[in-house]
């Protein structure tokens, strides 16, 4: 069996970092937790452990190499039985590579840099596929030679031959491709089973798409989410928003959307339930002081969450030229790191299309994330005069997830509920 | 519905006790804080609590791996006769002077007990800690998108002022380096390099920027920086 050793998600805006070090060369036997490599981001320096024991069987990058979170590093052969073969494999070809070895005493470095740096040195020519991808091309019958590759270097990937084996295959063999595609499949995904079937479209995972998905299920495993839902009176709102918006934008150059009016109802209310604006950090809660809003927008390259921070601080006006500011930069992809770092409550909106209400996952390690729905007139019952009515009114639903483990039902609805009030009041300063 | 009835785990709204531990160990040759570091991430990673190191080091020119001759603007001979020593290390980055009157901080904390490993925001936190430590003693320092550090703002047009340099390493998740905080150091020494390879950065110091002098200023920029660091990396509770 072989494991492949990748690059660890090391944090919310780190994607990438550089190969500064290997520790070991092909043919070394290593054990659990053995540093192997050393990749720098930014100015930290993070020595990767190894995932397991045995021998290093391949090295797929290359010192100074830029790999992305998840890029395959090397690839530890667990059955030691294969050692003596493959170093001795590793030792031949270096040999064959002739200009680099000059010292005896480095030998080790020698072989890591003729496997290695080879690639880079020289001819467009791609390297050979990995072990694995060729295991797999076997596996379903497809010639490597026909494969893209995306690796470093264009080296064909297992997940290269993956996605070959998904793309429709010829009529002519198509029972051939179903009956062979299996070891490929199990592979990949041993314990779900999932079936990749002929016509299939086979999605690698981008960066960003699996930092949210780790984050998704680390939420959902570390939080018990409880959803509540609050139904508001827009209409107070929807009126002030009307009154002022031409002036408001003259005076501050951004567009008066509801939003801010919602933010701002958000930041009082949860000056007065501080529960609220917390984490859970081991078995403590921490209150924090500062109000960062997480305004979740999505682009085109998937979902960023941008912090407004100190929200506490801004005018609608502020508010409203922040955000604007940030979803602007999310879409163009000029955000940094900071500003999505920092947030201690998050705010979802998914626009005119985000229907009812839904309830969205808590954003770690934040206890609260409120979703917004959609705005619709609806005729609703108001006493005037101590006489019912049936009046035409803006309503919408905003819908909090919060985390048990920090919050219980009662202030969580007593947030909500002020949330509620603050905008059917629609008491703000414009 | 609210599950609030179901809340019958009791979850205690504690103030937690700070759980970082601050040692100030003094004077330390830099392969000594090389070992001590060493032996606190073995502490930490069999379960010790996380802890900061402040000390100070002798004259020494510290050569990253990506350090080049072209940042060091005196020979080796020429800096050993002046009493200060030049030493390699396995660090990505690149030159960085420390000497006395400047204060550096050694981290040793388990980023995983923090959640989610994020190295970006133990960077961020490292640079707030300082921020929030020079504060007070009336300095506004500021951390600049894009260069690690903490630095003086200073007139529009005129470069920053670098007041600390940050670097960290990560092994087996638990970080180790950390800051040097040019406290009241002689500035003139950093003239034989070009700091962290920014050649347009000047190098200051708390007592440049008139925080203060002598030793007993000395100790309480130790205080400073406990605290702070206390309250940014010491919230978290340990298994008990």
């Amino acid at each position: 069996m072989s494991i492949s050793i990748r690059v660890p998600s090391l944090g919310e805006s780190v994607v990438e970092g550089t190969v500064a070090r290997w520790l070991v060369a092909e043919g070394d036997s290593v054990t659990l937790d053995q540093i192997i490599v050393e990749l720098t981001t930014d100015k930290v320096d993070v020595e990767i452990p190894s995932p397991g024991a045995g021998v290093i069987q391949k090295i797929l990058v290359a010192v100074d190499d830029v790999v992305e979170v998840g890029a395959e590093l090397a690839i530890i052969d667990e059955s030691g039985a294969a050692a003596g073969v493959a170093k001795a494999a590793v030792f031949a070809s270096a040999a064959s590579a002739a200009s680099v070895a000059s010292s005896p005493s480095a030998s080790r470095a020698v072989t890591s840099k003729g496997t290695t740096s080879s690639p880079r040195t020289s001819d467009p020519v791609p390297p050979p596929p990995t072990p694995l991808a060729q295991r797999a091309a076997s596996a379903a019958n497809i010639d490597t030679a026909q494969v893209s590759g995306t690796g470093a270097h264009g080296r064909v990937t297992q997940r290269d031959v993956i996605a070959q084996t998904a793309v429709p295959a010829p009529a002519a063999a198509p029972s051939q491709a179903a009956a062979s595609r299996t070891p490929v499949r199990r592979a990949q995904a041993p314990a779900m089973g999932a079936a990749i079937e002929e016509g299939d479209r086979v999605i690698p995972m981008s960066r960003l798409r699996k930092l949210v998905a780790d984050h998704m299920v680390y939420s959902k495993r570390t939080s018990p989410h409880v959803g509540t839902v609050a139904e508001i009176d827009m209409s107070a709102v929807a009126d002030l928003r009307r009154a002022n918006k031409a002036r408001f934008e003259e005076l501050h150059g951004v567009s008066l959307t509801f939003l801010p009016f919602i933010v701002h109802a958000v930041v009082r209310a949860l000056r007065e339930n501080p529960a609220l604006n917390a984490s859970v950090v081991e078995d403590a809660i921490v209150e924090k002081r500062a109000i960062n809003i997480g305004i979740a927008v999505e682009t085109e390259k998937g979902l960023m969450v941008p912090v407004v921070r100190d929200v506490d601080r801004l005018s609608l006006a502020g508010l409203a030229s922040a955000r604007e500011d940030l979803s602007a930069r999310a879409r163009n992809k000029k955000l940094s790191a900071d500003d999505l770092r920092g947030g201690t409550f998050t705010i979802t909106n998914p626009g005119r299309k985000g229907n009812l209400y839904g309830f969205a996952i808590i954003n770690q390690p934040q206890v609260g994330i409120l979703r917004v729905g959609e705005m619709v007139k609806r005729p609703v019952v108001r006493t005037f005069g101590g006489e019912d009515a049936i009046v035409i009114r803006q309503m919408m639903h905003l819908a909090l997830s919060y985390d048990h483990r920090a919050v219980d039902g009662a202030p969580a609805n007593s947030f909500l509920y002020r949330v509620r009030e603050l905008l059917e009041s629609a008491e703000f300063d414009l | 519905m609210s599950a609030s009835a179901s809340a019958n785990v009791p979850l205690r709204r504690v103030s937690v006790a700070p759980r970082l531990r601050v040692e100030w160990l003094g004077e330390v040759v830099y392969a000594k804080g090389l070992v001590l570091q060493h032996e606190a991430i073995e502490a930490v990673r069999s379960g010790g609590e996380d802890r900061l190191l402040l000390l100070e080091h002798p004259p020494v020119i510290t050569l990253g791996r990506s350090s080049s001759a072209a940042h060091l603007l005196e020979s080796e001979e020429s800096l050993n006769a002046r009493g200060i020593e030049v030493v390699s290390v396995p660090r990505g980055g690149d030159v960085t002077y420390h000497g006395r009157g400047q204060l550096v901080g050694y981290l040793i904390v388990n980023l995983r007990a923090r959640g989610p490993v994020d190295v970006h925001r133990h960077l961020r936190d490292l640079e707030a800690a300082l921020i929030d430590a020079t504060a007070t003693f009336g300095i506004a320092s500021r951390a600049v998108a894009g260069r690690t550090g903490v630095f003086i703002e200073t007139e529009p047009g005129s470069p920053d002022r670098k007041l600390a340099s940050i670097g960290v390493g990560v092994r087996h998740w638990i970080s180790h380096h950390g800051f040097a905080l040019n406290v009241d150091i002689d500035l003139c020494e950093f003239d034989a390099i070009v700091p962290c390879g920014l050649a347009d950065i000047e190098m200051t110091s708390l007592a440049r920027e008139g925080a203060g002098s002598g030793p007993e200023f000395a100790a309480a920029v130790r205080d400073g920086v406990t605290n702070a660091f206390r309250a940014r990396f010491g919230t978290v509770a340990s298994r008990s």
